[in-house]
């Protein structure tokens, strides 16, 4: 068995192209604080220059840098240096602006150019990721990795990180300048913070659990409807409304419930730290009136701290709520990292590095395989096919068919045994060679939720209308999509037309047949194609014989009757194999299916003579 | 959600200008049970507003009082400030009060409504008929039924709270400050305008962005969806390139509009802070020069700073709800029409009477809708059925079944099969013609009567999610461990069933997606052979169930079906041989009926299929590939 390929990344790298644009944000971000903070230092130098006593009357002369700012551009008089303050206001307010502007472009492109990384790296890796992964892995699992675990590091990367830093820089930049001001009223603006902190980390924890509750149930109620609308049909032909009523009912309730018991707590939180956020403003304009009525402060100083304080709380209070929920962009990195460390198939150039070419000889011996080591699925399988004939594999649920076919794809890998491509061993040929060679129809075909044409147009890049219609005609899809209001344009999937079973089947095998690859791999993909319809496809098929080497798996003897070689497989084994008179003249397995249908034949004769009676033609 | 409308298959909603009130007041409808509830919501808003435009007074005291005491003669006692200590105090008790209560209310009605107007969806989907569910995905009525809901109910609740409380506090300020100096409230009201004006502009655009990015959004999951689901396919057409390629165009898409997002924020928020600072301006230059005149009051000018800082907040959530009731219109139409739908196949005036009679005073034999719950025959009399005018599916079929018959309906692929037997189990209703039962039309009985004795058995078999044992029991609720088991012998589904992690107890996971098409199959035998059903129809049951398997089935098939009468739908003519009457339909028409050997003899389109799979020629055209 080859190793597999570590070509894996992680989140931390991906981040590399986008750090010194992240730094920028935050850099301009702490240049838009220190701006703003000068906001509160106008205020309090206006208020300040505001003098007068019982016996005169007011008269206003700027203090400190306002008077040096006015000196210098020549400004006189109360109305001068006001108007001056108010420009300075603007002028302040337009650069923190630029600066805040700035800070939100870049930390933007930052962290939504990871984000694109990133869901790209985890596209690219599960396209790569070996079959093995998916068979144990869950759909809805992966499906959230990648979009709901990542964008809660979006959120994370975008705003919370963001929100936390612009608190803590709020904090440490504030903290020097109030206590240049005044240190004990400094002390008294910074009482509440950490209490405020430490009280929404404590709240939202409990908080988190019932946010939790809601999604769980929003989860139960949407699979319910879900269910309930794919399922309707089921639903109406047992005549089940009122138990499903029911159920939606519990459902909606337990819903509804869990997201009015989260507002309860929710509305307890928010009122609680409303208050204390107030009482730290109180704080400050008590304790500063006190200080300013000793002495210790003027008026001006005393707004100042005002100011200040209402600048910092409110984000202060929103850091704790943020760090809870920046916990969870922990669990989504590892959840994200476990994706992008699983090791991929092969590496991205292995085409490149192999000459081999398929022509259409296969040839297996001794192989044996098992998803388990104590459990095989297929025992000592030995088998030649010529190029250009067609061979056939029968045999019940389970008998290892489908699995048979899975490996000659490469979709797992085997450890016992060969298997032979035109004398290459299959192990040593790069997976995208070998799939390149086969064009293969499964069972439950899957089409990409585009158009029909463009369904058809993955199968090869230059394809005429001409090419693409003789294909759809070969397999009996032609005049079904010339029915459709859109023909070829028709869009598949949930946004256009639901293709029924039979048609889906016919188009994959159209455009399979597109692909004139050496091999021709149909797993059950007549299943739900009607007699007639199969007929003329077989006969499309016939005239490929030569050609195409083909294989196919089916239930329908019809199907498989004309084969070259029929294996008829059982518990994993092949257990019998040759042309169809052969084995039907055996009187093995194959011969009992078969009489089992030609006894029907005989069985029929007296149902016959009764159904007679029924006949109103 | 992966769901679009497929009924415009547009990417964007059409945009209305104007809001459509009477749409809005049809669905504060909803609010009807929570009357005391809104009540109390929209007085917490108020006390709130009110409230917060009360603080900044308390400052304004204060600071006028030491001002007066600092410009007072030296030694002047301290004034006392008792006063504010205790009013603020108080006003914030009643802040957090009103606050606590607000959220309370609102968080209430939110999770209410939501639930009542999803409940009234579900229950009028529960009626509708199953065109309706033909032009809709399911993913696409999902997302009505969740998000949709939630939204509206969001809007209604909080909106209410935002609408009063803005308005109330935008009042409360505007009336402070007009009292405070009417003069110098009227220049900084000049800001008024240009605030609201700049919130109403970006507040649309940023709402407009983050929808189309939550359509972007959606589109990355449903490729990451095919990416996984369709992952065999990719890799067997070595396609992992060229489709890495193409979604790398989506990511790029939602990255451009992911930025383009977040710079609207980026300059909305400096935007509307410019706009502020002219009005601080304006107080710093007009208010400092009526300082100096003495018309003001120190405190008045600190009071002036703080209320404009504060007039920005209600006004930008006035513009955030605004512009989503527009948004949301679309959403509110949807709801309220899914809502006003009438089901064309429902139980009519007449059969609701004779049900509520039938309840009331009980004939014997007869069943819950009046009449008697058994039959003889069922007849299709004339019935023509077409989905579109155009285009008909069905032409003046007529068709007699005994009782206990067997039909098998045969004939190409669109020729109008499966539309028949969904006509007979009116999950369509004839557009012309009548489907009669024992002489009765259809129409005349309930649907739940006809339902209950029907079973039905698609190629596509629907499970739910949940045990093996669930499903089958979803034929017949009350039906014991043991009757679920013996229902699964006898389709055959017992043998893989034991092979399964926990047998019966095997979670079949959602859609039945951890069986393989077969099992499913068998398990939706089991659960229609459960229903014990006076009629079974079977569309195409047996197409993914080995021959073996299904000789199985029909073994146990011969025994349920003495007494019933059964409509199967094949393609693999060992499943139609044995019918005691084969029916060909071609083009929606009748083409020729009888026996197998009836329809053989005659040498028409029957014996043309049956040519096709070559059985009765068995071993002379072995030759005939080469």
């Amino acid at each position: 068995m080859k190793t597999p390929h570590h070509n894996s990344q992680n989140l931390i790298e991906l981040t590399r192209g986008q750090r010194a644009l992240y730094a920028s944000a935050i850099l301009v971000m702490a240049l838009g604080i220190v701006t703003i903070f000068a906001i509160p230092q106008i205020t309090q130098a206006v208020i300040d220059g505001f003098h007068g006593s019982a016996d005169e009357p007011l008269r206003f002369e700027a203090p400190g840098f306002l008077l040096r700012i006015g000196q210098a551009l020549g400004v006189t008089g109360a109305f001068g240096f006001l108007s001056l303050a108010g420009v300075i206001v603007i002028l302040i307010t337009v650069l923190a602006g630029v600066l805040q502007y700035l800070r939100g472009r870049w930390a933007a492109s930052a962290s939504e150019g990871i984000m694109r990384e990133l869901r790209d790296a985890l596209f690219d890796h599960f396209a790569r990721l070996p079959m093995a992964f998916f068979d144990r892995s869950n759909v809805g699992d992966l499906v959230q990795r990648a979009t709901s675990d990542v964008e809660t590091l979006r959120v994370f990367l975008s705003s919370q990180v963001v929100e936390i830093g612009r608190a803590i820089l709020l904090l440490v930049f504030v903290t020097p300048i109030l206590f240049s001001m005044d240190t004990q009223l400094a002390w008294i603006s910074l009482a509440m913070m950490p209490v405020v902190v430490v009280y929404s980390l404590f709240f939202f924890r409990s908080i988190t659990q019932r946010f939790q509750a809601v999604d769980e149930a929003e989860g139960h109620l949407t699979s319910v409807l879900q269910e309930n609308l794919t399922g309707i049909r089921v639903v109406r032909s047992f005549g089940r409304r009122a138990f499903e009523e029911d159920k939606f009912g519990r459902a909606n309730r337990e819903h509804r419930d869990a997201t009015w018991s989260l507002m309860r707590l929710l509305s307890t939180y928010w009122s609680l730290s409303d208050a204390l956020c107030f009482a730290q403003m109180g704080l400050v304009l008590f304790f500063g009136a006190q200080r300013t009525m000793a002495g210790e402060l003027t008026l001006g100083t005393w707004v100042a701290f005002m100011e200040y304080a209402a600048m910092v709380i409110w984000p202060v209070r929103q850091m704790g709520r943020t760090l809870v929920d920046a916990s969870k962009a922990g669990v989504a990195m590892t959840r994200v990292n476990e994706i992008l460390g699983e090791a991929i198939e092969e590496p991205h150039d292995a085409l490149a590095t192999s000459d081999a070419t398929l022509t259409g000889e296969l040839e297996i011996r001794g192989l044996s395989f098992g998803f388990k080591p104590d459990e095989r699925v297929l025992e000592d399988i030995n088998l030649h096919v010529r190029r250009g004939d067609t061979v056939a594999f029968v045999g019940p649920p389970g008998a290892g068919k489908s699995v048979l076919l899975e490996l000659l794809l490469r979709l797992h890998d085997y450890a016992e045994g060969s298997i032979r491509l035109d004398g290459h061993e299959l192990n040593d040929l790069p997976c995208a060679l070998v799939r390149r060679d086969m064009a293969v129809v499964m069972q439950s075909p899957f089409l990409y939720a585009r158009s029909i044409a463009a369904n058809l147009h993955l199968a090869t890049h230059d394809l005429t209308e001409e090419r693409m219609i003789a294909a759809t005609e070969a397999a009996a899809m032609h005049a079904s999509i010339e029915g459709f209001d859109h023909g070829y344009d028709t869009l598949l999937g949930e946004r256009g037309v639901t293709l029924s079973g039979g048609q889906k089947q016919r188009l994959a095998i159209a455009r399979a047949l597109l692909r004139e690859a050496p091999f021709l791999i149909l797993d059950d993909a007549l299943s739900a194609v009607d007699l007639g319809t199969e007929a003329r496809i077989l006969d499309a098929l016939r005239q490929r014989r030569g050609k195409q080497t083909t294989l196919l798996v089916a239930h329908r003897l019809s199907t498989v009757r004309h084969a070259d070689q029929i294996f008829v497989m059982h518990d994993g084994r092949i257990v019998e194999r040759g042309r169809h008179e052969e084995l039907v003249a055996s009187g093995g397995r194959y011969a009992h299916l078969w009489s089992m249908q030609t006894e029907l034949e005989r069985d029929l004769e007296p149902n016959a003579q009764a159904g007679a009676s029924h006949d109103r033609n | 959600m992966t769901a679009t409308d497929p009924t415009t298959n547009s990417t964007t909603e059409p945009q209305r200008k104007g809001l459509d009130l009477s749409m809005w007041r049809e669905l504060y409808g909803f609010t009807k049970p929570y009357k005391l509830q809104v009540r109390l919501l929209m007085l917490n808003a108020v006390i709130t507003a009110s409230t917060e435009s009360t603080l900044p007074i308390v400052t304004k005291h204060l600071i006028d009082k030491i001002e007066v005491w600092q410009s007072a003669v030296a030694g002047a006692p301290f004034p006392s400030i008792g006063f504010e200590l205790l009013a603020f105090a108080g006003l914030i008790s009643i802040l957090a009060t009103s606050v606590w209560h607000f959220i309370r209310y609102a968080g209430f009605l939110k999770a209410h409504m939501a639930a009542d107007i999803r409940e009234a969806g579900f229950l009028k989907l529960q009626q509708l008929e199953f065109a309706y569910f033909d032009q809709r995905a399911s993913g696409w009525l999902v997302a009505r039924m969740t998000s949709d809901c939630e939204r509206l109910a969001r809007i209604m609740a909080w909106g209410t709270l935002d609408v009063l409380w803005g308005s109330s506090l935008i009042t409360g300020i505007t009336v402070a400050m007009l009292l405070l100096n009417w003069k110098l409230a009227l220049l900084v009201l000049l800001v008024m305008p240009l605030l609201a004006y700049a919130s109403l502009y970006f507040q649309r655009r940023i709402l407009m962005a983050s929808r189309a990015i939550r359509k972007l959004n959606s589109q990355v999951t449903a490729d990451f969806n095919e990416a996984i689901m369709g992952v065999k396919t990719t890799k067997s057409f070595t396609r992992e390139a060229a489709s890495l390629e193409e979604f790398q165009l989506r990511t790029g898409a939602m990255f451009e509009a992911s930025v383009r997002n977040a710079v609207l924020s980026a300059v909305y928020l400096p935007v509307v802070l410019t706009i502020g600072s002219f009005a601080a301006a304006i107080i710093l230059i007009a208010g400092g020069q009526d300082v100096l005149a003495g018309t003001i009051t120190l405190g008045t000018l600190v009071a002036f700073m703080s209320y404009t800082r504060h007039l920005f907040e209600p006004l930008q959530q006035l513009a955030h709800i605004f512009s989503e009731l527009q948004m949301a219109q679309a959403a509110g139409e949807r709801i309220l029409e899914l809502v006003h739908a009438v089901p064309s196949i429902a139980d009519s005036k007449a059969v609701q009477k004779r049900m509520a009679d039938q309840l009331l005073s009980p004939q014997p034999g007869c069943a819950a809708d009046g009449f008697p719950d058994a039959f003889d025959t069922i007849e299709l009399r004339g019935v023509s059925f077409a989905y579109n005018p155009e285009e008909p599916v069905l032409d003046n079929i007529n068709l007699t079944i005994a009782p206990g018959e067997t039909v098998a309906l045969v004939g190409s692929t669109g020729g109008g099969k499966t539309t028949l037997v969904s006509l007979l189990c009116r999950f369509y209703e004839p557009t012309a013609g009548q489907v009669l039962f024992g002489g009765i039309d259809y129409r005349d009985r309930s649907l739940d009567w006809l339902q209950s004795h029907l079973g039905v058995v698609l190629q596509d078999a629907h499970l739910f999610s949940g045990s093996i044992l669930e499903n089958i029991r979803y034929g017949r609720l009350d039906a014991t461990d043991e009757e679920v088991r013996s229902a699964a012998e006898l389709v055959g589904a017992d043998r893989f069933v034991k092979r399964m992690t926990g047998g019966y107890q095997f979670d079949v996971g959602e859609g039945g997606a951890r069986l393989s098409a077969g099992e499913r199959q068998l398990v939706s035998f089991a659960r229609a052979i459960l229903a014990d059903p006076r009629i079974l129809v079977m569309d195409e049951a047996t197409a993914n169930i080995d021959t073996e398997t299904e000789r199985h089935i029909q073994k146990g098939l011969e025994r349920v079906l003495k007494g019933r009468t059964a409509f199967v739908i094949a393609h693999r003519l060992s499943t139609i041989e044995t019918a005691d009457r084969i029916v060909v339909i071609e083009k929606g028409k009748v083409v020729e009926q009888g026996s197998h050997k009836a329809l053989m003899a005659l040498a028409g389109r029957y014996r043309e299929l049956h040519a096709h799979q070559g059985i009765q020629e068995l071993g002379t055209h072995a030759d005939d590939w080469n």
